[in-house]
């Protein structure tokens, strides 16, 4: 004897009702279980070879909204034609609009359509007609659905699912497929029903009373089946991209890098020309950097840090260094911009602390002036560290990207010479992505040219390194579009595992 | 960045040997430029914009034989006197003050070398005129014109040419209005009363720098013979385009002739080639670069990246460079060319020696507290842009703009302010998901920038910490309990809670809630019309505190 559930022995009990079969609704409706209820009773009872389950499609119509209006006031064509009899049966094309007061759009489609059901004759711009036709099935169609929505294809008549065809090519029609799901009791399923389902009352929470007056002993508590799906539950979470800054930050911690974190809004003083970036370079353009129109100007430093800067730009100032060779200005140093780089904190800090050894990082905010694309962002992240010590080589620079990368998970790393406006000299790095199979371009760096550490009077070397961190979470998040990253969907986020190392 | 693509057969022709495209690869990423594309003959590269001499063939093939160990030392570039002249007209001082000039002989010029001559063109008007602006060139067919030239001045509409690729005359006037050039580079001289020209004896037209050359001097593919002339607002870059330009072509077989450019109180003989000398001090190079090189290891490290080195005394080296390298400034940039001489693959890693313990940031430490405590309480993390629109930080939240940071160019109108409080970015994030399952808890740690008159910038960053919980049976008693809550497990044990008015809560479900006598956010129900606005169907609370209040109430 096959043990049945409380909500399996309902649900057949249902069917019997039903005369061995029927739809999963009625199921429904008759049990007075729930929909998830009755389809998870059915996929057991399927599975116990007691009820056999069969999925039809169906095929729904109902009214467009250019249909619904047609319903209401009926077909053009039929509009233009009443208007025609009510004129006696023969008029010019105007007048019968007129009469029919027929928007000038609907001219055309009930011209056509009169033509095509025959209803009227067109001769040099008169309408001519023999009597009134009859409804045709397109019209009932229409009512129909006017009456009762949505219909159901497979059930009408021939000439009805010829109408459909009609109304759906002048768009007044909606069409949606479902899937219609249908019980029926096989042999097995009827011979225990023939004899006879008592429902017995199972009990599915356990709850407080039963425990505390131990009535529990005498209930039968419902088995469970243990594979049917649950509601989903979503937990509370970080942010996936604050996970992996988590992250990053804890490796500068371990490494013994100190935190720092500035002003977002920044003097192009600070962002630009204490970096030793010309007036002129092209990365100071509006079309790459974003300015503020309120407020418009900060105010510049102490008047010798800010001479000291200017020299430098102008002749090299005492730095040994030919400099660019221009007259700098002030006023544009004051512009205020969205920093296109944390370093602008970097230099400003370093200034206030020319005490060795410094070792600092920050994993913040910075803006390029950039259409967003799937590519591109105008806010996000950079990372960054920075060295400065007695003595610190090129070569340290490179074992602590080295180990920067490897408690990252990236184990094979390289350098490149390459450029940057105030590190001299500069480096690339890449490294190999085992699960892309190739070497990505990560962190660019270098040490701080005497340019940019002279005037603020910092007098050993600076190591530094940065890049994108958007493109790292790319890398481990998998994603192709990075705005889905600050998109906040709450779909995405509860998707996204916590775990990403 | 600028790109060059190199052919493997020409770029072979250049370097003086027979090159694979598998070593071009390899190979060239180690004098810092980044393999874009590896074709089936070809390899197109990127390279940076202080080695402007990579804009041509022989530039890069330089470099290449420095690398390769197949010729060290500085390139020598030979300067036949010349005596076609170029006199200088002083009306020009009022707006483009300089040229420089220089003729090239005896080229056989194909389409590939009219391609690259082009290329070389944009590239030093990009990367050292900044696009025309300092420094703009123009190459001539020296057969087609009578020396000797002169650099004048002329009025708008004095003079008619045909400028390069018209049929029709046109003055210089009529350039700027209706050439595709003269309209994109109008700006350079359309101010001055006057515009520059260079002319031959006769008055024809080479061209009308910085805009367009004119037809009469278009060189073709059995041009032989070259003028040259840059122009330009300052001394010093045209001359070093001029250099990078020169040396290019002779490298491609021109013999160089200089020019006597009589300005009226002195005469200029370019171009001039003298290399530039700078010491290098051993010492200073090996402790940036963590070696221990001797004095003649340093020489034949430089001897590789094309530079010519000796020492004057001990540690000390006088350094030659040639006149095409106009990115070296400083005595650092020669410690580079030491690493990239030595090669970067034989540099190996080591660590500082110094010892240090790390320190996060008071801010990161709080955020990270309220991150966890709102975690718990079931909350989802958001974080958004502090770029934002007036739409949805104040028309949606039915409030009255203030004083706003506004960008002066912004890229969208969705981005054209600075956000002041986070709540907005929370609404729009429930807006943007509303199709998913409720209820719905999001919380914001994050930034947000305000007006401040005692800073440098005239702006302040501060963090806030905001959430939302939207759901059908959301209220004031449940986000206040959510507030309280994070208040009591950040470790406060008073706090007041006051009625107040704001106008995106619904009244009488909003308050302040304050530590001590600081008020530190605002806890309530949000405004149906801002649910409306937002298009959310769920009643929903929210609270916005000021993290760097509570911070100071720590204290």
């Amino acid at each position: 004897m096959v043990e049945l559930r409380e909500n399996e022995q309902k649900t057949l009990l249902a069917l019997e009702k039903l005369k061995g079969k029927g739809p999963v609704d009625q199921v429904v409706k008759i049990s007075g279980l729930a929909h998830a209820a009755v389809m998870r009773a059915a996929l057991s009872l399927t599975e116990k070879k007691l009820v056999r389950t069969y999925e039809r499609k169906q095929t729904l119509i109902s009214l467009s909204e250019e249909g619904r209006n047609y319903s209401e006031i009926g077909l053009p064509e039929r509009r233009l034609l009443n208007a025609l009899i009510k004129l006696g049966g023969e008029a010019k094309v105007n007048s019968a609009v007129e009469e029919a007061g027929l928007e000038k759009r609907f001219l055309s489609v009930a011209l056509g359509w009169l033509n095509r059901k025959g209803w009227a004759t067109i001769k040099k711009g008169t309408l001519k007609t023999m009597k009134e036709p009859q409804t045709g099935y397109d019209e009932n169609l229409l009512r129909l659905l006017t009456e009762k929505e949505p219909l159901i294809i497979e059930d009408l008549s021939q000439e009805l699912q010829k109408a459909v065809s009609v109304l759906k090519g002048r768009r007044l029609m909606e069409i949606e497929e479902k899937i219609l799901r249908e019980l029926e009791l096989t042999d097995d399923g009827w011979n225990l029903v023939k004899k006879g389902i008592e429902v017995s009352g199972e009990v599915s929470q356990l709850t407080p009373e039963l425990i505390r007056t131990g009535k529990w002993r005498k209930t039968k508590l419902r088995r469970f089946n243990v594979k049917a799906p649950g509601p989903p539950i979503y937990p509370g979470k970080i942010h996936p991209a604050q996970q992996i800054i988590q992250h990053i930050r804890e490796i500068f911690l371990e490494m013994g890098f100190t935190e720092i974190r500035g002003s977002i809004v920044q003097t192009a003083f600070w962002n630009f020309d204490a970096l030793f970036q010309p007036q002129d370079h092209p990365a100071r353009d509006v079309v790459d950097t974003f300015y503020l129109s309120h407020p418009e100007k900060g105010k510049l430093p102490k008047k010798d840090v800010v001479e000291a800067v200017a020299a430098t730009h102008e002749n090299g100032w005492k730095t040994g260094s030919r400099g660019w060779e221009y007259p700098w200005s002030p006023e544009e140093a004051k512009r205020l911009v969205l920093r296109t780089h944390t370093t602008a904190e970097t230099i400003h800090y370093l200034f206030e602390h020319k005490e060795p050894p410094v070792k600092v990082f920050s994993v913040d905010r910075v803006y390029r002036n950039e259409k967003l694309d799937y590519k591109h962002l105008a806010e996000f992240h950079q990372i960054e560290g920075i060295i400065m010590d007695k003595k610190v080589t090129l070569r340290d620079l490179m074992g602590t990207l080295t180990e920067f990368y490897h408690k990252l998970g990236l184990e094979k790393v390289q350098f490149w010479p390459s450029y940057f406006p105030y590190t001299e000299p500069s480096m690339q790095s890449t490294v190999y992505v085992p699960e892309l199979k190739t070497w990505v371009e990560l962190c660019g760096m270098g040490i701080f040219r005497p340019e940019v550490l002279a005037p603020f009077g910092v007098k050993h070397p600076v190591l530094a390194w940065g890049g994108g961190l958007e493109r790292l979470i790319l890398l481990k998040l998998g994603i192709d579009d990075i705005r889905l990253l600050y998109k906040n969907d709450l779909g995405w986020i509860r998707r996204t595992p916590v775990c990403q190392r | 960045m600028p790109t060059i693509t190199l052919e493997r057969a020409r770029f072979s022709h250049f370097v003086g040997r027979n090159v694979t495209l598998k070593e071009m690869a390899k190979w060239l990423p180690w004098l810092g430029t980044d393999t874009e594309e590896v074709g089936s003959d070809y390899v197109k590269i990127e390279y940076n914009p202080n080695r402007v001499d990579f804009c041509s063939y022989g530039g890069v093939a330089r470099a290449f034989r420095g690398l390769m160990g197949w010729e060290t030392g500085m390139p020598k570039f030979k300067v036949k006197q010349g005596n076609i002249v170029l006199t200088v007209d002083k009306s020009v001082a009022e707006v483009r003050p300089y040229v420089v000039s220089a003729v090239v002989r005896d080229l056989k010029i194909d389409y590939e070398a009219i391609r690259e001559l082009m290329e070389m063109q944009e590239a030093l008007h990009w990367m050292v005129g900044r696009d025309r602006k300092k420094a703009s060139i123009g190459v001539h067919n020296l057969d087609a014109i009578e020396p000797p030239f002169s650099y004048v001045t002329c009025a708008p509409n004095e003079i008619k040419f045909v400028p390069l690729d018209k049929t029709e005359e046109m003055t210089p006037q009529e350039v700027l209005e209706k050439h595709e050039k003269g309209i994109a580079y109008k700006s350079e001289v359309d101010w001055a009363s006057r515009y520059p020209l260079i002319v031959d004896r006769n008055g024809d037209v080479l061209s009308f720098p910085p805009i367009i050359n004119g037809e009469l001097t278009r060189v073709v593919e059995d041009t032989r013979n070259l003028f040259i002339d840059v122009t330009g607002t300052e001394l010093n870059p045209i001359s070093r385009s001029l250099n990078v330009l020169v040396t290019a072509l002779a490298d491609m077989g021109g013999t160089i002739e200089s020019v006597p450019v009589e300005y009226s109180d002195h005469v200029l003989v370019t171009p001039d080639l003298a290399p530039q000398k700078m010491k290098l001090h051993v010492g200073y190079s090996n402790e940036r670069l963590g070696l221990n090189f001797s004095e003649a290891q340093t020489i034949e490290a430089l001897k590789k990246s094309r530079l010519d080195a000796k020492k004057v005394e001990t540690g000390v080296l006088d350094v030659t460079i040639p006149a095409y390298r106009i990115d070296i400034l400083h005595e650092i940039d020669l410690v580079e060319e030491v690493a990239i001489g030595y090669g970067y693959y034989n540099l190996t890693p080591t660590i500082p020696a110094t010892v240090t313990t790390g320190k996060q940031h008071r801010v990161s430490e709080v955020a990270a507290d309220v991150r966890q405590i709102m975690v718990g309480l079931g909350f989802v993390e958001a974080l958004n842009f502090v770029l934002a629109n007036e739409v949805d930080h104040y028309q949606k939240m039915r409030r009255k703009a203030e004083e706003l940071v506004i960008l002066a160019n912004p890229v969208s109108t969705e981005y054209s302010i600075i956000r002041n409080d986070l709540l907005p970015s929370l609404m729009k994030n429930l807006a943007d998901s509303k199709h998913h399952v409720f209820p719905q808890r999001m919380f914001e740690v994050s930034d947000v920038i305000k007006l401040d008159d005692d800073s440098e910038t005239y702006t302040e960053r501060r963090i806030h910490a905001a959430a939302v919980s939207s759901h059908p049976t959301a209220n004031f008693t449940e986000i206040k309990s959510i507030l309280e809550s994070l208040l009591m497990n950040l470790g406060f044990k008073n706090w007041t809670v006051k009625e107040t008015n704001h106008p995106s809560f619904l009244a009488g479900r909003v308050a302040t809630v304050s530590l001590g006598n600081m008020e530190v956010g605002v806890v309530g129900e949000i405004h149906p019309e801002v649910l409306n606005n937002f298009e959310l169907e769920n009643p929903t609370g929210a609270f916005e505190i000021d993290l760097e209040k509570i911070i100071k109430a720590f204290k």
